[in-house]
């Protein structure tokens, strides 16, 4: 892999006595999408958290842009330049969209501004309009992020997430509880998203990002199984053997 | 500081234990309460001073203090049933702090109908007649009041042991402090659990209550420090430990009773300062886990 | 007036959006006139004062959502801080609000600093132990502080206003010299709000993980919201020694922790204007209730528990609810 943004080396996390990761070691390539799959209980949510910040390993090293990053406080990935969206919705219920965004937009500006009015960052809300509108949520800034529906609350997160300017997006099962409609739109919008920017997916269904991803990765009881394009992924025996272990549910979607 | 010999310094650090047991049976009640049902008992203190006007009331009609130690924790625990019941309990997944603010408004009601009912001034509480005297306990005459306290709260953590550790509903509640949804899919009804624990943590407020009151005597207001104190204890011990409660209240009644002796000014402020160290090192407390009780 | 300006979901600007907009001036306009409205110019004062206490809190308990329950330590040391500066350095009236808001800043400081890594309902329980350890110090500082007596003679007969001689001890002049701090708290507070930094404190009330994800360094954007807050207590609290020439001991006691909870609890938490409506509400309770029987703790303390369990969003914050539906 030529130009990796974010390297994952031998990446262990156990919690007490049950260890949730062993000996992982990913290479994300700048530009791309790439997909982190698996089973339930494969550690995928562990793993993201470890590249997002949330946990600190128990054993290995995060590197970002070259630098070791492990052990960093959560606060300073986003500073960094790694955002997240989080498995389950996670926004400011009583602010409006806009203001959701345009707090997310503002973290990038270091300083405590005490006295001069909010309103007076005019990039700042212009900024946030225009994310709203890339989302498809333009029409509704003005709306308190509680009104929204569940798949407009997992695009505003997404815009908020993108707010920061990211070299690295990451995005943990985006669909999760979405109906096929807002799954597709969803898709479509990471789709979109994908073009310009480096996005790493975490997903339970293998379907939905077979194809859509330049590169998968396979989790399987907190190890990596495989990983590849999505057609050495599609015939990977191994692969095969732990989903249809599964049965077909786990291929299609979540039961 | 020449006069303090050796013997003296120890009796001393035996008064510390006795004062010790009341804040030990104080912290046990409320990190019970608040690893399980995630709520801070401001009315903590007020179910103390309860404790000690219902022991006092009962032991008039009784003549027996025996008598009204076995019951006013029985009687206490039950408003404390009430209040879960009644009051609590619409506000559980509303916020944490509505509980809270909740407990501190009730510490007011209790306090005023105290005063309604039995005056605005104390009372006291005579020892009972079986526990007066002082008894030789190898390194000098030591009340036998205290060494009643000091045994009474060993007993009493003992049973909480064994009833968390050892019996079936000691497993339930363990398992529902570390995740509620488990229990429910277990097809337990968590809310008598919670019920069943604030009756317990208030009872165990109220017994305390009535231990304290032959030493200090009774006030409407004997629960208002008290409950700063508690929560000192509960602090140093680690939210929502057990272990912590016992060993934090130990240390609390330690220190309190060693510099009441060589230095009784600092005497109130060394609990805090205490507090404020352990903070400095340890943000959970001695032996505090996230919110879990263990 | 409100809090709502931010999250307006129509098109067409609201009147309470209008009305948040000027809420400064329509603030002290009221507070203008307020004497004239109260029975007497002394609970004026009172409410003034106890107002601006329960507005300092609100910047943590309202709009961080933060519960603290060690505020009385930044009003007492306030109160003090002045108290002494008059008392035993007599130091000017205006020197010693000064050094009163310092102290009760250097003391929000320290607090926090213990205070603020703790998380939640513990966070009530810590700010608790700490300001009963502020209590006892001062209780112990008998020379300076007068012990369980209070500090005495905190007297200001008149004061010199760049060069004016004001009667101080006339109730109407007291209070214009106290609404004065009290606008000018009142116009920074709202600033505060206003700027991107209030936009934060918001943003952790409402999801403290979010804003870490975002980017934000949650503990110490806690830390500077609990030190202001700190200072906004400390000038009510000097406020209130040069309104009552004296600092009762009580004022750093707990139970005055709880008085400015109840009160914002009443007023509304997280609205602008909210915490003076639970100031009044409350000293006019209590005022009414002492009249009619000695045990008017009793009620004061059903009336919290019904609003906790039935109006958590107080009297101020109901009302705007329900113009809000309007």
């Amino acid at each position: 892999m030529s130009d990796p943004v974010l390297v994952a080396q031998n990446i262990g996390m156990s919690f007490g006595g049950f260890v949730a990761l062993k000996n992982v070691s990913v290479s994300f390539a700048r530009g791309k999408l790439t997909a982190v799959i698996g089973p339930n209980g494969a550690g995928k949510s562990t793993f993201f958290n470890v590249i997002s910040g949330a946990l600190t390993p128990t054993a290995g090293q995060i590197s970002f842009d070259g630098r070791d990053i492990t052990g960093t406080p959560p606060h300073l990935f986003a500073r960094m330049g790694i955002a997240k969206s989080f498995q389950i919705t996670n926004v400011f219920p009583e602010l409006t969209a806009r203001e959701n965004v345009r707090v997310a937009a503002q973290a990038l500006s270091e300083r405590f501004q005490l006295f001069r009015n909010r309103d007076s960052y005019g990039a700042l809300i212009d900024k946030a309009d225009a994310l709203l509108t890339l989302v498809g949520l333009g029409a509704r800034r003005f709306n308190r992020a509680r009104e929204l529906a569940h798949g407009e609350q997992r695009s505003l997160e997404i815009a908020m997430a993108l707010a920061a300017d990211p070299k690295l997006l990451l995005l943990d099962e985006p669909t999760a509880g979405m109906s096929p409609e807002e799954t597709r739109e969803m898709m479509n919008l990471i789709a979109r998203l994908a073009e310009q920017r480096t996005i790493v997916l975490v997903e339970h269904k293998m379907k939905l990002v077979m194809g859509l991803a330049e590169h998968l990765v396979v989790l399987h009881h907190g190890e990596l199984l495989a990983q590849g394009s999505s057609d050495d992924i599609r015939n990977n025996d191994e692969v095969k053997r732990v989903y249809l272990g599964q049965g077909a549910v786990a291929v299609g979607g979540r039961a | 500081m020449s006069g303090i010999g050796l013997e003296l310094l120890a009796l001393q650090l035996v008064t510390g234990v006795a004062l010790g047991a009341i804040y030990v049976l104080l912290a046990l009640g409320l990190s019970l309460i608040f690893g399980l049902l995630n709520v801070v008992n401001f009315a903590h203190g007020a179910f103390f001073m309860v404790g000690a006007y219902v022991g006092v009331f009962l032991f008039g009609l009784t003549g027996n203090f025996w008598v009204s130690l076995v019951l006013t924790p029985l009687g206490v625990g039950a408003i404390g049933l009430a209040v879960e019941r009644v009051l609590l309990r619409p506000l559980y997944g509303r916020g944490i702090d509505y509980p809270l603010l909740l407990t501190f408004g009730l510490s007011y009601v209790f306090i005023e109908t105290i005063r309604i009912l039995f005056g605005l001034t104390g009372m006291r509480f005579p020892t009972p007649p079986e526990l007066r005297g002082a008894v030789n306990i190898g390194i000098g005459f030591f009340p036998l009041y205290r060494l009643f306290l000091i045994g009474i709260t060993a007993v009493i953590v003992f049973a909480l042991w064994y009833f968390i550790e050892r019996t079936r509903y000691g497993l339930i509640i363990r398992a529902g402090a570390r995740d509620p949804e488990i229990v429910r899919v277990l097809g337990i009804d968590v809310s008598k659990i919670w019920l069943l624990v604030f009756g317990i943590g208030t009872g165990i407020a109220g017994l305390s209550g009535v231990l304290a009151a032959p030493l200090q005597g009774i006030t409407p207001e004997m629960g208002v420090p008290v409950l700063a104190e508690a929560f000192v204890v509960t602090v140093v011990g680690g939210m929502g430990s057990l272990a912590g409660a016992v060993i934090a209240g130990l240390l609390v009644g330690i220190v309190v009773s060693m510099t009441s002796l060589f230095a009784p000014e600092m005497a109130k402020v060394s609990i805090f300062i205490l507090m404020a160290l352990v903070l400095l090192v340890r943000p959970r407390g001695l032996l505090g886990r996230a919110g879990a009780l263990g | 007036m409100t809090s709502i300006d931010l999250t307006a979901p129509r098109d067409q600007p609201h009147w309470l959006d209008v009305a948040s907009r000027y809420r400064v001036a329509l603030t002290l306009a009221f507070l203008v006139i307020f004497p004239w409205i109260t029975p007497y110019e002394a609970l004026a004062v009172n409410i003034l004062v106890l107002g601006l206490y329960a507005l300092g809190f609100n910047l943590v308990f309202g709009y961080t959502g933060l519960l603290s329950f060690g505020h009385a330590a930044f009003l007492g040391t306030g109160a003090y801080g002045c108290g002494i500066a008059i008392v035993s350095y007599k130091i000017g009236w205006f020197g010693a609000i000064l050094i009163g808001t310092a102290s009760a800043t250097l003391l929000g400081v320290v607090m926090g600093f213990l205070a603020i890594r703790t998380r939640g309902i513990y966070f009530a329980m810590v700010t608790l132990a700490l300001s009963m350890c502020v209590y006892y110090a001062f209780y112990q500082m008998q020379s300076l502080t007068g012990g369980e007596n209070g500090l005495r003679g905190v007297n200001l007969q008149t004061i010199s206003v760049l060069g004016v001689s004001l009667p101080f001890i006339n109730p109407t002049v007291k209070y214009y010299v106290i609404l004065a701090f009290v606008a000018v708290a009142i116009w920074l507070f709202s600033r505060i709000l206003a700027s991107p930094f209030g936009a934060v404190l918001e943003a952790i009330r409402e999801n403290e993980e979010r804003a870490r994800a975002c980017g934000y360094d949650v503990a110490r954007t806690k830390l500077v919201a609990f030190i202001i807050s700190g200072a906004f207590c400390g000038l009510a609290g000097a406020l209130n020694a040069i309104h009552l020439s004296i600092v009762p001991i009580e004022t750093l006691h707990y139970t005055t922790s709880g008085q400015v909870v109840m009160m914002s609890l009443l007023g509304g938490m997280g609205t602008f204007f909210g915490p003076f409506v639970g100031a009044a509400a409350f000293l006019l309770i209590e005022d009414v209730l002492a009249m009619l029987t000695s045990h008017w703790q009793l009620f004061v303390g059903i009336i919290f528990i019904v609003f906790v369990l039935f109006f958590p969003r107080g009297i101020w914050g109901s009302l705007l609810q329900w113009a809000e539906r309007k």
